[in-house]
Parts: structure tokens; C-alpha cells; sequence
């Protein structure tokens, strides 16, 4: 456990750390292009030099070992100079389009040039290479070569993370540029990452550039519910929008995010969102919505049936729970999801494409009721003939519920959810609107935030059941969504 | 038409690959096999050789564009290769380049009409010492100056000159 001092402050790390990796525990920043903690160290953009005692010259703190004794300083006139002639040369072919760039914000150059440099450039702006402006590569990129500064980190992503290895370095010296096989697309389902990771405008995405200047944007801590896996993420949202979702690195689970799960917040505000109820397949008002639903479960009071969902959160499964309990009274219930659980690509996308199927096993646990196949049984035989549960959730069942003719309501955020031979669907706000919690492949118990506000009368969907219930007769009492976990093991 | 390693070449190729402990060590010695027997690395070639290898196809063309030694199209009979790099550019590369540019009308990856001679900036040749240096094919010519290429290019054009290759 070699024991160095960086600053004039000592520390101990770990044998095999590298003195950017002791620094940042120190808490002393250094700057730093190529270097990425989950990237193998390349080296290259030099930004990160620092003065070693007794060393001939200036090194890399990315690849330098921490060793026994040795004295670092991060703040001298040297270090301070070499920084300096770092950005100047990493500038010299930089287009400094900041005005119509989307990286302007979050620009490594911007950044560290108003920090570490301020200087005026001694290199006139006709004589810089020109290389290939925008150009689109695969479904999420785009690519801005003259921006780029060769820190490679989209090369070693490629390589290292999704093992594709579309990119590489062409040419040599001044003419070198980052490309892939002509033709080919840059679309390994990881490839918005790039787009976080290049420190540049080289690597912009195609879906949220030049919707938001990022100084603009708010950022809430939530979860992934893209699949299982339960990635931490964070989402961007300025006026009531969402306009992109980025990871939130922890050890546990990601430091990626996929592209699937940073798609997801389309839905929320797609053109197809329901804001009112659907009878059949006609729009209708929330309240003769829900007062034709109840008066269509009061009508087959006895094999009315609530199905739970793994694409809801605890709290949305429990006020599900707690209406087929107390309000319909039935025994008819069902909490029970079995799906193969596991990363199957190696990286971050689960085998099981819903969120909370753990968080589902919480209730019945809590609350017991019939196995999935129990359930689709007396569906098949009749003993089930209104099914209250939630879109995507309804295709567990699916086949009974159309053998037996049985009625579907369900609950959805989009029109497309809907499943066909829906009788009633009523709407809801998603996890982008109320909060909520999931429970992960690995039992990890996360928390979905709002971030945006839902479209007036949409309502959460245990405040729906609370309203469902009230119309057929019930209170349930459901303040806020921790109402409806009394009793259960959270 | 598809491009197909031949068998000639993979017999080679089985043969080099074996003197490295990894296969794709053997990356350089057989780009270098391509570019013997055809005269340049075709893009067809370059996938081809990445699929027996078991490399990515971007890291053969990065490897083929890195070095200037690998010709991408076919060149002339002669090979004008001028080191652009700081000896020789201070020594007089440029001139010289100028000077074989007005003389065989044409510029940098080009070639003459009667296809003899393809001109080419390139990367240090490892000669500083006797700058500024061109390499014509494989043979190197040292200590240029405009009068020595002047009687070069003349025992090029009546095969003069004995060439390697």
C-alpha cells in the first residue's frame, strides 16, 4: 500500500493506483480528456501532467503508478504552463464553432480552456485542417470530426464495452480522424454513451441535439424501468419536458445506460398519451369513465379480479392489492410473476423486460393470491369474467381473456399500450410524473422521482383504484401512494 | 467482384502467423504479403484479411492508413516517395516536392499519364541524417537536391536505374 503525497496532503491507496486515481481521492481535480475510470488508460491528450520530485520531466498522472514516497504537486507554475500548452495545441485545429455546437455547456474544451488557459491563439484560423463536418453515423450519432480531439474513449468503448469495434483512428498525426467501415452503422444498443463520454462536440446525440441548451436543463435522480436490471439514471427536463436521460454511474448495477432505456422517455410525451378514458374505443371523460367501470364490475361483483403488474411500482401494485381486497372483496387476486432474471448481453439489458417483478413478489408475499396459471385458469373457466389490472400485464393472460370472453379493464399511460379487446382503459401518470418504487433483479429497492408534471386529471394510478373504489361503493383511504403499503413487509 | 485471399497467400500467411504468439501480431507482415503481390492494399483485401484474422475491419484500415509504407490504390512504376517530416522539411523537402510536382504535372497521390511515376508525401523514412531523402519503391535516395532528381527521374524514365523491385 504504497502511501504518496499529493499537494502537500498524504494519502494511502491502493497498490496499483494510478496518481490521477489518488488525487481524485484527495479530492484534487485533475483534469483529463482521455482518461475514463471504466476505460482501459490510453494516455493520449496529456492533459493530465503533473510534477513529480525527482523526475526528469512532466507524466501522465492517468498512467502513472502510485509509488512508496512519492511527492506530487498538481499546482505549479510547470504543471500550470504545460496545461496551458496542452489546449493550445489541442485547439489549434479546433473549429471554435461554440456558437452552433450542442456540446457548448458540457464542452471539456470550453471548460478547461476558461480554467486552465485563457490564453489567445497564436495559430490563425485559415490555416487549420479542415476535416468532416456533421454526418450522421447509425440511428443515434452524430459525428463532427473537425471537433474532435483523438482522446479515443469512443474507440475503447467500442472495443472494451459493447466488444463491436465499429471505430478506430484512420490516418496519422494532423490528418487523423475517427471512422467506422463505410456503410456500416454505429448501433451496438450502447451507442449513446458515446455521446456522453466524447469530452468534445465530436459525438453529438441525434435525438436531443439542438432540442435544449444544457444550462437550461433540470436534472432529477430516478430509475431506469426499462427492464429488470434497474439502472440508476438521470433525467433532463426543462419546462414541463423531458428532453434526454442520462446514467447516474453507482457500483452496483451501470455506469452505461442503453439506448432502449434512454429512449424511454418518448412516451411520456407522445402524441398518443391519454389524458382521458377509452370505452371500447371511443375517448370519454375520466369520471363516466370510471363510473362505467365500476358500475361494470358491480354488475359481476363476484368474478371481478384485480391482476397486479410488474410494470408498476410497489406502492401502485399494493392500492391494486388493497381494491381487490377491500373493495371488490374477492380472493381473486394475482401478484405472481415469474420471469428469467439475469443480464443477457453481457452488459446492462436483462432477460426480464419488467422493472419491478421482484417488487410484484413483495405483495404477494405480503398479501398472497393466486399463482399466475391459477389465475388464467378460472379466467379460462369463466370463474373471472372483469379483470381489472394494467396494459402490458394483460398479455399474461391473454389468451384466456379472449377464449373466455372475459372483459379487460385496464389501466395505461399510452394509446399503443393498450391491448386489443380491451372493454375500458383509464389513464394514469408514469413514473416521470408521481414516484414510485422498484425493486431490482438484485433486490436493490430504487426509487422512481417525478420530473415532470402530469397533463391536468391524469392522476396516479393508486389515486385512480382510490377513485375506482370510492365509485363502487368503497373507501379505501388512500391519501398518497405509502397508504396503500400498511401491512406489507417493505 | 468479391475479393478472395488466395491460397498461395494463406499457406504464407498460416506460415507467419505461427512465428507470433497471437495471430493478429502477424497483422503488418501480411498487409505488407498483400501489397507485394498486388502492388497495393485494396479496401476488399483489407476486410478480407481482417475476417482471417479475426480482427475488426477498423483496425486493419486504421493499421493501413497509419503507415504511409501501404498504398491504397495502385501506383506507376515508380513510387516518388518524398519525406515530409522536420529533417528533411528543413533540409529542403518542399523544394524538391514542388520541384517533382511542376516537373511531372501532377500533385501528391497522383499519377503520370504514361504511368510511370506516382508521387507521395510520406512519413519520416528514418534517414534524418541524410536529408532530405525520397524513397523510390524499396530504394533509397539521400542528400537530394534538385539537379540529383533531375538525373534520377531521366535514369527512371530509360531504365537506367537498377531498382530492387
Amino acid at each position: 500500500m504504497p502511501k504518496l503525497t499529493i499537494d502537500g496532503k498524504t494519502i494511502e491507496v491502493a497498490k496499483g493506483a494510478t496518481l490521477l486515481e489518488a488525487a481524485q481521492q484527495l479530492g484534487v481535480y485533475i483534469p483529463r480528456y482521455c482518461y475514463h475510470p471504466k476505460l482501459s488508460v490510453s494516455g493520449n491528450c496529456r492533459m493530465c501532467m503533473v510534477e513529480v520530485k525527482k523526475a526528469p520531466k512532466l507524466v501522465t498522472a492517468c498512467s502513472t503508478e502510485a509509488a512508496e514516497g512519492m511527492i506530487v504537486r498538481t499546482d505549479t507554475e510547470n504543471v500550470k504552463n504545460a496545461r496551458r500548452d496542452v489546449l493550445e495545441f489541442l485547439l489549434i485545429n479546433h473549429p471554435l464553432d461554440c456558437p452552433i455546437c450542442d456540446q457548448a455547456g458540457e464542452c471539456g474544451l470550453q471548460d478547461y480552456y476558461m480554467e486552465y488557459s485563457r490564453a489567445k491563439s497564436r495559430f490563425p484560423q485559415e490555416e487549420k485542417v479542415r476535416r468532416g463536418k456533421r454526418r450522421a453515423v447509425g440511428p443515434h450519432l452524430m459525428l463532427d470530426n473537425e471537433r474532435c480531439v483523438l482522446c479515443t474513449r469512443c474507440v475503447r468503448f467500442c472495443s472494451e464495452v459493447t466488444k463491436t469495434s465499429e471505430l478506430e483512428v484512420m490516418e496519422r498525426a494532423d490528418h487523423s480522424y475517427i471512422d467506422l467501415k463505410e456503410g456500416r452503422a454505429l448501433d451496438n444498443g450502447y451507442s449513446l454513451n458515446i455521446a456522453d463520454i466524447c469530452p468534445v462536440g465530436a459525438f453529438t446525440s441525434r435525438d436531443f441535439r439542438f432540442k435544449q441548451r444544457v444550462w437550461f436543463l433540470k436534472k432529477t435522480p430516478t430509475v431506469c424501468l426499462g427492464c429488470a436490471t434497474g439502472c440508476l439514471t438521470e433525467v433532463h427536463h426543462n419546462e414541463n419536458t423531458v428532453h434526454r436521460i442520462v446514467p447516474r454511474p453507482n457500483a452496483e448495477t451501470n455506469t452505461w445506460l442503453c439506448d432502449h432505456g434512454r429512449m424511454a422517455y418518448r412516451a411520456v410525451q407522445a402524441g398518443d398519451r391519454l389524458a382521458k378514458g377509452v370505452i371500447k374505443n371511443g375517448l370519454i371523460d375520466l369520471e363516466p369513465a370510471l363510473r362505467e367501470v365500476a358500475s361494470r364490475i358491480d354488475e359481476n361483483h363476484a368474478s371481478a379480479a384485480v391482476l397486479g403488474s410488474p410494470w408498476l411500482s410497489v406502492e401502485d401494485n399494493a392500492a391494486l392489492a388493497r381494491l381487490a381486497a377491500d373493495a371488490l372483496k374477492t380472493e381473486n387476486f394475482c401478484f405472481d410473476f415469474k420471469a428469467e432474471q439475469g443480464i443477457k448481453d453481457g452488459i446492462l439489458i436483462n432477460q426480464d423486460p419488467a422493472p419491478n417483478t421482484a417488487g410484484a413478489a413483495l405483495i404477494r408475499a405480503g398479501r398472497g393470491g393466486l399463482t399466475l396459471e391459477e389465475f388464467a385458469r378460472r379466467v379460462a373457466d369463466g370463474r373471472i369474467k372483469v379483470i381489472v389490472t394494467e396494459a402490458r400485464a394483460a398479455a399474461f393472460i391473454k389468451d384466456a381473456v379472449k377464449a373466455a370472453g372475459a372483459r379487460l379493464i385496464v389501466f395505461a399511460t399510452n394509446k399503443a399500450e393498450i391491448p386489443a379487446g380491451a372493454y375500458a382503459t383509464l389513464p394514469y401518470a408514469c413514473y416521470f410524473e408521481t414516484p414510485g418504487t422498484f425493486v431490482n433483479y438484485q433486490g436493490l429497492k430504487r426509487r422512481a422521482a417525478p420530473a415532470v408534471e402530469a397533463r391536468e386529471g391524469v392522476k396516479p394510478l393508486w389515486a385512480m383504484v382510490n377513485k375506482l373504489a370510492v365509485y363502487s361503493g368503497t373507501s379505501l383511504r388512500l391519501d398518497c401512494a405509502e397508504d396503500a403499503l400498511k401491512g406489507i413487509e417493505f | 467482384m468479391p475479393f478472395k485471399l488466395s491460397e498461395e497467400f494463406k499457406t504464407k500467411a498460416a506460415h507467419i502467423c505461427a512465428k507470433y504468439p497471437r495471430k493478429d501480431a502477424a497483422l503488418l507482415p501480411l498487409l505488407q504479403e498483400l501489397q507485394g503481390a498486388a502492388g497495393y492494399v485494396a479496401e476488399e483485401a483489407m476486410d478480407a484479411l481482417a475476417q482471417y484474422l479475426e480482427l475488426p475491419y477498423a483496425r486493419v484500415k486504421g493499421v493501413v492508413t497509419f503507415y504511409t509504407m501501404f498504398n491504397r490504390a495502385p501506383t506507376g512504376k515508380y513510387h516518388l516517395q518524398v519525406c515530409r517530416n522536420i529533417s528533411c522539411h528543413m533540409a529542403g523537402a518542399p523544394g524538391l516536392l514542388a520541384h517533382l510536382r511542376a516537373k511531372l504535372d501532377i500533385t501528391e497521390g497522383e499519377t503520370t499519364g504514361d504511368g510511370l511515376f506516382t508521387l507521395s508525401a510520406v512519413e519520416c523514412l528514418g534517414a534524418c541524417g541524410s536529408a532530405p531523402v525520397m524513397q523510390v519503391n524499396e530504394d533509397y535516395f539521400e542528400n537530394l537536391t534538385a539537379e540529383k532528381l533531375d538525373a534520377l527521374l531521366e535514369d527512371l524514365k530509360h531504365g537506367k536505374h537498377p531498382l530492387k523491385r
